[in-house]
């Protein structure tokens, strides 16, 4: 029976070893072709070879001389910095008070909030544009925060609820009873239970500010605005019969870069089963 | 160390009234029970004692002072929740430290104290063990812990036992009865399960449906419960009920009747509406030849039940002529069907009764309690008490 055991923990070793494997190789190849491509010399591009044949890295240095990408890069990370921050504070609140407080409307918050997250963006992004325009906020950080925030509240709140329904509220009752203020019972028991929340809904919010190339190539028009995604659109060759693929490989892999750095950094923290023990089983 | 005070204290909810003008007092030192079925508002006064909830009415009073707006943080009170509460976060120790850190005390009294608190509930090799590592037993002893360390004025548990199996629930109720002991801290604990009331308790409160219906020790409910409710939630097994009814003096009941005490016939007399008899399985017993009990009757055992030291005996009884006793829901007992009832007697395991076997049975008059049907009032009670 024990070599059955053996035996069946084996085979399922395996499918899953192999279950994995497959996945990832789907989802990493165009990753790694996009790598591939960005170490390539100009003159291999069109080589049909899966690895360079010399490496090089001849289309890094040209995107960083390239003074509109170091623009487009500080604003995706200042943009992007800001949408989640607001955007996961807000959605905060408002999560909060509709897991935690009963108010009429509670489930009105969060059908609505559903329903404008099924909206789809382009649908608003003409509107949008001319509205900018009169007031002053085409080509500006604030244009493309404001979409931002607005496509990805819900996502924050829904995200953020059902984290707050999963903290085991007696915590703050206890909290309370040990002498904590509310505010210090929040601060020392609540948040710390609530950050994996946190955090898995500033990612979502990232992402999808970094992401964007919608808005940010329809609300800006200058470096003074434009965000990575957009800006690799509007690479050049360096000749006008060239196309940019290397220099438009080695962006999207820089663009790449910080949003596994965000998600490496974050992802211990999304610890599930951290409240695990907090009440009985 | 502090006595507790409640005056004609009442929380309603919308709709719902969770406690009705409770007003008693619980003395310094004392290790006091809150007993009822589940929703009569145990939880409710425990949290209103704490600051958790606001009083809709009345006055908490601890050591002669009103703490109705003092917040729960300075109420000085340790409260061990049923489902422990303790930080998921912390390590056993921080746990533990987190009241005295929030006081300010020095890190060295801190240290010293949770060491202390850790040798009494043998957690000193758990320290610095997150929760998650923890069994149930051990998580609630932590959260005991968490409690004495701040050696509060008043102890809250509020069904600390109820989310462990059985023999950890028998063992961590000895512990605990030991630690009040030791310590000699006002105790206020909450539970639903009588026998828990009854071991622990110095004095027990029966609750119901948000009202208190009798504060008394242990012996006082079991042997003097001063109505049909408290009379058939103490007790394991519960008292045996059949109706009743009063003719010439004496006590009529399905399987015979009784000649009642002269003050208790009196109080029966002004009594009104059906009438219900009730006796403990310890009083019904096997007797020998009809002379030995006021009430001897021949039954047959449907069901015996060995529990090594004890035999209950379960009988099978006709209501001939008698409408089965209407007892209260919540206090899930099977009062009889179809014109038949139950009764369980203690018997001595020696006689090797079976299943099957007709016994004859014998319960005095003293021992039998009358209760009024309607009001469930005890008129063996008030028999007694108009004779001292
Ligand atoms: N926040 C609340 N809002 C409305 N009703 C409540 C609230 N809390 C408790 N109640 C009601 O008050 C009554 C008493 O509740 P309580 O929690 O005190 O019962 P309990 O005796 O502790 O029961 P249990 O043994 O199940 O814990 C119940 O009927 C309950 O439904
Ligand atoms: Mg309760």
């Amino acid at each position: 029976m024990s070599a059955a055991g053996a035996n069946g923990g084996r085979v399922e070793r395996l499918f899953w070893g192999v279950g994995s494997a497959v996945v990832v190789i789907y989802a990493l190849l165009p990753v790694a072709w996009i790598v591939s491509l960005s170490l390539k010399r100009s003159a291999d591009l069109g080589d049909n070879r899966f690895l360079p044949r010399v490496v090089s890295l001849e289309h890094y240095a040209t995107v960083f001389r390239d003074p509109q990408f170091s623009a487009a890069l500080w604003n995706s990370i200042g943009i992007a910095a800001i949408s989640t921050l607001a955007a996961v504070l807000l959605g905060a609140f408002t999560a909060y008070a509709v897991v935690r407080l009963e108010f009429p409307g509670r489930r009105l918050i969060l059908a609505g909030a559903l329903a404008i997250a099924m909206f789809p963006p382009i649908s608003i992004v003409g509107p949008l544009f001319n509205t900018w325009r009169t007031l002053g906020l085409y080509d500006t950080w604030a244009g493309l925060i404001l979409p931002y925030m607005t496509f990805t509240l819900p996502l924050a709140i829904w995200t953020l609820a059902a984290f707050f329904r999963e903290v085991p509220w007696d915590l703050d009752k206890a909290a309370r009873v040990d002498g904590a203020t509310a505010f210090q019972a929040f601060v020392h028991v609540i948040a710390p239970l609530a950050a994996p929340g946190v955090f898995s809904a500033a990612i979502l919010v990232f992402m999808f500010a970094w992401n964007d190339f919608l808005f940010a190539a329809s609300l800006t028009s200058t470096d003074q605005a434009r965000t990575v995604p957009a800006a690799i659109a509007f690479f050049t060759g360096s000749s006008r019969f060239e196309q940019p693929t290397g220099s438009v490989a080695a962006a999207s892999v820089l663009v790449t870069v910080p949003v596994i750095i965000v998600v490496l950094l974050f992802q211990r923290r999304i610890v599930a089963g951290l409240t695990a023990g907090a009440v009985k089983g | 160390m502090s006595d507790i005070e409640l005056r004609n204290l009442s929380k309603r909810f919308d709709g719902t009234t969770a406690v009705k003008h409770a007003s008693f007092s619980i003395h310094d030192g004392e290790f006091f029970i809150l007993v009822g079925p589940s929703g009569c508002g145990k939880s409710t006064l425990l949290n209103m004692i704490v600051g958790l909830e606001d009083a809709s009415e009345g006055e908490i009073r601890v050591d002669g002072e009103r703490v109705n707006d003092l917040d729960p943080k300075d109420r000085n009170m340790a409260m061990v929740f049923q489902s422990y509460a303790i930080y998921p976060h912390m390590t056993v120790r921080e746990n533990m430290a987190f009241p005295l850190k929030l006081a300010r005390l020095p890190k060295q009294e801190i240290d010293s104290r949770v060491a202390k608190a850790a040798g009494i509930l043998e957690l000193g090799d758990l320290l610095d063990r997150k929760p998650g590592a923890l069994s149930g037993g051990q998580r609630q002893r932590v959260a005991m812990g968490r409690a004495i360390v701040r050696e509060p004025r008043v102890f809250l548990l509020d069904e600390p036992l109820s989310n462990l199996d059985a023999k950890l629930r028998v063992q961590m109720r000895t512990e605990i009865a030991r630690l009040q002991r030791r310590l000699g801290t006002t105790t206020v604990y909450v539970t639903h399960d009588q026998t828990e009331a009854m071991t622990l308790g110095d004095r027990v409160a029966v609750l119901r449906r948000g009202e208190v219906l009798q504060i008394g020790t242990p012996r006082q409910l079991y042997e003097q419960p001063e109505n049909l409710f408290v009379a058939g939630f103490i007790g394991s097994p519960a008292m045996n009920f059949l109706p009743a009814r009063f003719n010439a003096g004496r006590l009529e009941l399905p399987v015979g009747s009784l000649e009642l005490a002269r003050d208790l016939r009196a109080a029966v007399a002004a009594s009104e509406g059906p009438l219900v008899a009730g006796f403990r399985p310890d009083h019904l017993r096997a007797v020998g030849d009809r002379a030995q009990a006021d009430l001897c009757f021949a039954a047959r055992a449907d069901v015996v039940e060995w529990l090594g030291a004890d035999v209950f005996a379960y009988f099978d009884v006709t209501l001939e002529g008698f409408e089965a006793v209407a007892l209260p829901e919540d206090l899930d007992i099977e009062a009889g069907r179809q014109g038949r009832s139950s009764l369980v007697a203690r018997i001595d395991p020696a006689a090797g009764l079976k299943e099957g076997d007709t016994l004859d049975l014998g319960v005095d008059a003293a021992q039998v309690q009358v209760f009024e049907a309607g009001s469930g009032r005890n008129l063996s009670l008030s028999g007694r008490l108009d004779q001292a």
